[in-house]
C-alpha cells in the first residue's frame, strides 16, 4: 500500500539545469574508472621508481660499508702492529694549553722508522693558527706534521721519520700559523728529547 | 528496467525524464524546500543508477521502488534538519492542518504517470480525515506510532488502529496498480 502513495503527491516540474547535474553525477563513476586506473599506474610507477633507488641506494651503501670496513681494519692493523711491535717505544708528554692539561703520545717505531702519534685534551687553536710537531734530529728540528685543532677531540696521526741520514733524537710541539713554518717561531708546547 | 540493468545510459535519461517530477515532488512534499529536495533527486539517481541490480521485480514495480528510495532519503534529511530546532518552526508553519492534500493541477495531466497519480490521489481523498491524518504523520513525516499519539494527543492503541485500517482501505484500492514503466 505505502509503496503507492508518493505517487499521491503532485509532481514538481525539475529546473532544466538539475537534469545534466544529476546525469553527470550518477555517471561520473563510470567515467572516473580512466582516471583511477591512470591515478594507479601513477602509484604503481612511482612505487618501482622508488623501490629502484631505494635498491641502488642500498648497493652504494654497501659498498661503501665494506670499504670503510676494509680500511679500519687496515687501520686497526697498523695500530696494532705498532702498539705491540717489540721495536716501538712509548712515550707519553704532559702538555698544558690554554688553561688545559692534556697529553702527547708517541708510539715510536723504530724498525719500520715511523710514529703513531695521538693527541688528547689539546685545547682548539685560534683560527688562524694551528699547533705543529717537530722531529728534533742531529740537523735541527724538521716538520713533522701541522694539526689545526678546530673542535675539542683527540687526533691520531702516523708520521714517517725524516731520511736515512738525519738522527730523531726528540720531538717538539710549537704553534705556528695555520699553514705552519718551516722552522719553530711560535709558543712551545713541549719539547722532548727521546 | 532491463536496459538500466545493461547500463544503459539512454535508459537513465528516459528514466529521469519520466520519473524526475515525481520524485522531486514527493522529496518537496517531505521537506518544503526546492534546493534540498533536488538534493533529494540527485541522490536518488545515483543510487537508482549504480543499485538497480539490487531491485528484485518480483518483490515490486520498478516506480515504488523509487519513490520508496526518495522517501527514505528525503526523511533522512527531514530527521537531520530536525536536530536543528531554527528550522524546525519553519516546518511547522508550511505543514498546515490544509497541507496534505493538494489539489492536482490541471496543466500536469501530461506528465507520464498522472492516471496513476490520480488513483492514488482519490485512494487517500476517500479515507476519513481522522485516518489519512495519521497515514500522512506516518508517510510524509516518518513519525514512528507513539510519536503521531503525542502529536495528535490520542492513545497509541488508536493511532495503531486507524493506521491498520487505513492501510487495509488503500490495500483494496490500488491493489490494482501497475508500473507504467516497462
Amino acid at each position: 500500500m505505502t509503496d503507492w502513495l508518493g505517487m499521491s503527491v503532485p509532481p514538481r516540474t525539475p529546473r532544466p539545469e538539475l537534469k545534466g547535474r544529476v546525469l553527470a553525477r550518477a555517471l561520473a563513476r563510470r567515467r572516473r574508472w580512466p582516471l583511477a586506473v591512470a591515478a594507479a599506474l601513477v602509484v604503481v610507477a612511482a612505487g618501482v621508481g622508488s623501490a629502484w633507488w631505494a635498491q641502488r641506494t642500498i648497493t652504494a651503501l654497501a659498498a661503501e660499508r665494506d670499504r670503510l670496513a676494509a680500511r679500519v681494519a687496515a687501520l686497526e692493523d697498523t695500530v696494532s702492529s705498532f702498539i705491540h711491535d717489540p721495536a716501538t717505544r712509548l712515550v707519553q708528554v704532559p702538555v698544558s694549553t690554554g688553561g688545559r692539561v692534556g697529553s702527547v703520545t708517541i708510539f715510536a717505531d723504530s724498525a719500520r722508522h715511523r710514529w703513531l702519534v695521538r693527541c688528547d685534551g689539546l685545547a682548539p687553536n685560534a683560527r688562524d693558527q694551528a699547533y705543529q710537531l717537530w722531529f728534533v734530529t742531529d740537523k735541527g728540528m724538521q716538520p713533522a706534521a701541522v694539526m689545526a685543532m678546530d673542535r675539542d677531540q683527540p687526533m691520531v696521526m702516523g708520521l714517517p721519520l725524516p731520511r736515512a741520514g738525519e738522527q730523531v733524537r726528540g720531538a717538539a710541539m710549537t704553534i705556528e700559523p695555520r699553514a705552519g713554518s718551516a722552522s719553530p717561531s711560535g709558543p712551545m708546547v713541549f719539547h722532548l728529547e727521546l | 528496467m532491463r536496459r538500466l540493468k545493461a547500463r544503459d545510459e539512454h535508459a537513465l535519461r528516459e528514466l529521469y525524464e519520466a520519473l524526475a517530477p515525481w520524485v522531486l515532488g514527493l522529496a518537496y512534499r517531505i521537506l518544503h524546500d526546492e534546493d534540498e529536495a533536488e538534493e533529494v533527486v540527485s541522490d536518488v539517481f545515483v543510487k537508482v543508477w549504480r543499485h538497480v541490480h539490487r531491485h528484485d521485480p518480483r518483490r515490486g514495480p520498478l516506480v515504488p521502488w523509487v519513490l520508496s528510495i526518495t522517501r527514505n532519503r528525503a526523511l533522512d534529511e527531514l530527521r537531520r534538519r530536525r536536530r536543528w530546532w531554527r528550522k524546525a518552526d519553519r516546518l511547522g508553519q508550511a505543514q498546515g492542518p490544509g497541507d496534505e492534500l493538494e489539489n492536482p493541477a490541471p496543466h500536469e495531466a501530461t506528465v507520464p504517470g498522472w492516471p496513476l497519480h490520480r488513483e492514488v490521489h482519490a485512494a487517500l481523498a476517500t479515507l476519513p480525515d481522522e485516518l489519512r491524518r495519521v497515514v500522512t504523520l506516518a508517510y510524509f513525516e516518518g513519525l514512528s506510532h507513539s510519536q503521531i499519539a503525542r502529536r495528535l494527543q490520542q492513545p497509541l492503541g488508536t493511532v495503531k488502529t486507524r493506521l491498520r485500517a487505513a492501510h487495509h482501505k488503500l490495500t483494496d484500492q490500488l491493489a490494482h496498480l501497475k508500473d507504467w514503466l516497462e
